[in-house]
């Protein structure tokens, strides 16, 4: 998964502010993210440091007034940000399309799902009713919901959690986009519940050889589905690698406190190793690297400048001032 | 377990130490809640909501006991009954050997229990300073306003926020971090015994969960404190807990010492829980799922043992007979028809296998 293939998803100093509060709020500053065909990343950081806006401006959803974008995106060849009107319409769903946490969100309440799967179906390709309900089937069958006949048929408030979440991912994919983002999608699930969601995404990617985004703060999940980790700090991706080098060779200070500081593996009452202090205000953004404040190894020009990005290897960097040698 | 018992030594010393360090600081029998959901033609309710359904379990003194288990499965309503936040329909509870309602009164019985929920913005008073919120409740208890106030100060300090820097803010002016911290300065304030946090990490970004994780074991030491930790987290379940209790669909399911539970749990339910988390090895990831669709509505459980419809070990006799905790292992205890003799379960005696 190295840099041959040319990338589906280019993200270049990605920067988004919200404007119109009483302080301009800086959630992403400077994202840069190559993804190539067929592979899993996963969007890994802590509430607030803008995994969430990083999605949302891959499909274009930012409202004009409120917000404003820096840098480039694009995806599967087209400029993101160039995209209006039906092709953008086009672009959402058929190309690229998203799950959320709370799949209730995303279903309406008050059409059956085979229903809103059908018109889905049928706002983007010029098939029969028949045609888009057989394809909704299959769909049901595809994300293994039991009695798919009979649910076509249910209103969402009638399925359990875990049916919508299945029922929302067949949403997702009936125009059969090439990528998939999924912000969170098993957050709210219940362990046993997570489990089946996260097989059940890791087996769609594989037979439909589908390009995901998987945005999370739990490094379990990643671990489960994810080709590689781009770890995010106030609003910039401070460290990305293969799965298994983040893992077990992390390089940048706040990756290696978060996996220093997990309960997971830790000695029963041992006092956890705590990152200091807590995440920045992004209204109120330090000039230097951010988590100069909160980093053992920091030294003057951490606070200065904001460190650029440099490798670790071939595929694996890293935005830390500290020599990569440095970082242990 | 020598820590343990030094845990208990000190507790012991506490002047309001009834029973020693052997006796539990809580005995929990038949507890049981039922909500009516729904009403018929007549204006009663054809539906109850079994949300904790006879629930007997001991807390010792010192320890932390954990509490797991899905969705719906009782934690919150288990902890509100604790704390008599609502009336159990049946069951009692003997704190310290003394019946809550009949030995001591609920009023005194209230001062020594004390809660920490998950939302810290929704539990503080919007219009207190953080200082007036600590102090609020040893006011209402008669606890002079210097008094509560030099306390607050200290409690601040305590969990790590400056009191010149803190005690004047409003809750909006902290983060998530620091106001779960004042909640739980809050929550100390009446010199409580126990302390029962129910999700009171959840809310918290992973490296801030961490440092209130650390101040929580701090305390525990401090103030000899015994607490009952309800989390989702398994992870952080295992890390803080001397013993664990999981509950399925309003019951136990099993109980037991942490690690042996964690490392070898007895109850079929528990196993496909645990076996649920997700790997922490990029070359160990889970391939099958051990449990397939959502748990049961808790309207109507299943007759028999609650698990029964999705258990792999479930035998006809798993439909009818409710089964009840039963030892298994050194420290586990464990409601499986497999481990009970005599139940008829065609499995007896093959166990261990879960
Ligand atoms: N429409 C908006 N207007 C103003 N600020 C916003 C808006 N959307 C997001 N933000 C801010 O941008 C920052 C990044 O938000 P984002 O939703 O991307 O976080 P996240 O990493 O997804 O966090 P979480 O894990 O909590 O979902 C946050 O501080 C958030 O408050
Ligand atoms: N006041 C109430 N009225 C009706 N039903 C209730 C009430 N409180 C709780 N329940 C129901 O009782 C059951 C147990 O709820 P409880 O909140 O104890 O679960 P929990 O284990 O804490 O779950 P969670 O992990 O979601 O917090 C659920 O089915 C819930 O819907
Ligand atoms: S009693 Fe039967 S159904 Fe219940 S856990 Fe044991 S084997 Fe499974
Ligand atoms: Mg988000
Ligand atoms: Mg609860």
């Amino acid at each position: 998964m190295t840099g041959t293939a040319a990338p589906i998803i280019d993200i270049r100093d990605l920067t988004v502010t919200f404007i119109g509060g009483r302080k301009p709020v800086h959630a992403v500053n400077g994202v840069t993210l190559a993804i190539q065909p067929a592979e899993v990343l996963a969007l890994l950081g802590e509430s607030g440091s803008g995994k969430s806006v990083t999605l949302r401006s891959l499909l274009g959803l930012h409202p004009p007034g409120r917000t404003s974008i820096g840098g480039s995106i694009q995806v599967a060849g087209k400029d993101v940000m160039a995209l209006s009107g039906r092709a953008l319409a086009d672009f959402r769903g058929k190309t690229v399309s998203m799950i959320f946490q709370e799949p209730l969100l995303a279903l309406d309440p008050v059409y059956t799902v085979g229903a809103q799967i059908a018109e889905t179906i049928q706002r983007h390709e010029a098939v029969s009713r028949v045609k888009a309900r057989a394809r909704a089937l299959a769909l049901l069958q595809k994300v293994r919901i039991p009695s798919p006949e009979r649910r076509l048929d249910a209103f969402p408030h009638e399925m359990s959690g875990g049916m919508r979440q299945r029922a929302m991912i067949a949403l997702a994919l009936a125009c059969n986009p090439q990528i998939l983002l999924a912000d969170e999608p098993t957050t709210a699930l219940d362990a046993t519940v997570q489990i089946q969601i996260l097989l059940l995404l890791r087996e769609l990617q594989r037979e439909l050889g589908l390009t995901v985004i998987l945005v999370t703060h739990d490094i379990g999940v990643a671990v489960e589905v994810a080709d590689r980790v781009a770890v995010m700090y106030a609003g910039r991706i401070v460290e990305t690698g293969p799965v298994r080098e983040i893992i077990r060779n992390p390089r940048h200070p706040y990756t290696q406190g978060l996996l220093a500081s997990r309960a997971h593996g830790a000695m029963t009452g041992s006092r956890l190793d705590a990152i200091p202090g807590s995440p920045p205000d992004l209204a109120d953004l330090p000039p230097g690297c951010s988590f100069a404040p909160r980093c053992k190894h920091a030294k003057a020009t951490c606070v200065e400048t904001a460190p650029e990005i440099r490798s670790v290897t071939a595929d694996h960097w890293m935005r830390c001032m500290l020599d990569a040698e440095a970082a242990e | 377990m020598t820590e343990l018992a030094d845990m208990q030594q000190s507790v012991a010393r506490d002047p309001r130490d009834r029973g020693g360090p052997r006796q539990p600081l809580l005995s929990v029998r038949g507890l049981v809640k039922h909500f009516p959901v729904g009403k018929n033609l007549f204006g009663r309710s054809r539906n109850v909501v079994r949300a904790v359904d006879d629930v007997d379990f001991e807390l010792l003194k010192g320890e932390t006991l954990g509490i797991v288990g899905e969705s719906g499965c009782g934690k919150s309503t288990t902890a509100r009954l604790l704390m008599n936040l609502i009336e159990p329909d049946a069951g009692e509870i003997i704190f310290d050997g003394e019946v809550v309602g009949h030995d001591i009164s609920l009023r005194d019985y209230r001062r020594q229990v004390q809660m920490v929920f998950q939302d810290s913005y929704a539990s503080l008073n919007p219009r207190l300073t953080i200082e007036d919120s600590i102090a609020f409740a040893p006011r209402v208890h008669g606890v002079s306003r210097r008094e509560a106030v030099g306390r607050a100060h200290d409690l601040l300090a305590r969990v790590g926020l400056e009191p010149h820097r803190f005690a004047g803010r409003y809750p909006h002016e902290l983060s998530g971090g620091q106001r779960q911290r004042v909640n739980i300065a809050r929550a100390l304030a009446l010199e409580p015994r126990l302390v029962i946090l129910d999700e009171a990490v959840s809310a918290l970004d992973k490296s801030v969960e961490a440092q209130v994780l650390n101040l929580l074991l701090d305390l525990k030491d401090a103030f000899g404190l015994t607490y009952i930790f309800i989390s989702h987290d398994l992870n952080v379940v295992r890390f803080i807990s001397d013993r664990v209790m999981v509950m399925y669909l309003g019951k136990v399911a099993e109980i037991g010492d942490a690690e042996s539970v964690f490392a070898q749990p007895q109850h079929p339910y528990s196993a496909a829980l645990l076996a649920s988390m997700p790997a922490m090895d990029p070359d160990a990831r889970t391939e099958q799922a051990p449990l397939y669709g959502d748990p049961p509505n808790p309207i109507d459980p299943p007759p028999g043992c609650r698990f029964h419809t999705r258990c792999r070990f479930a035998d006809p006799v798993c439909s009818q007979t409710v089964p009840s905790l039963t030892p298994a292992g050194e420290t586990q205890q464990v409601a499986c028809l497999m481990r009970q003799y005599g139940s008829g379960h065609s499995c007896i005696g093959l166990e261990g296998r879960a």
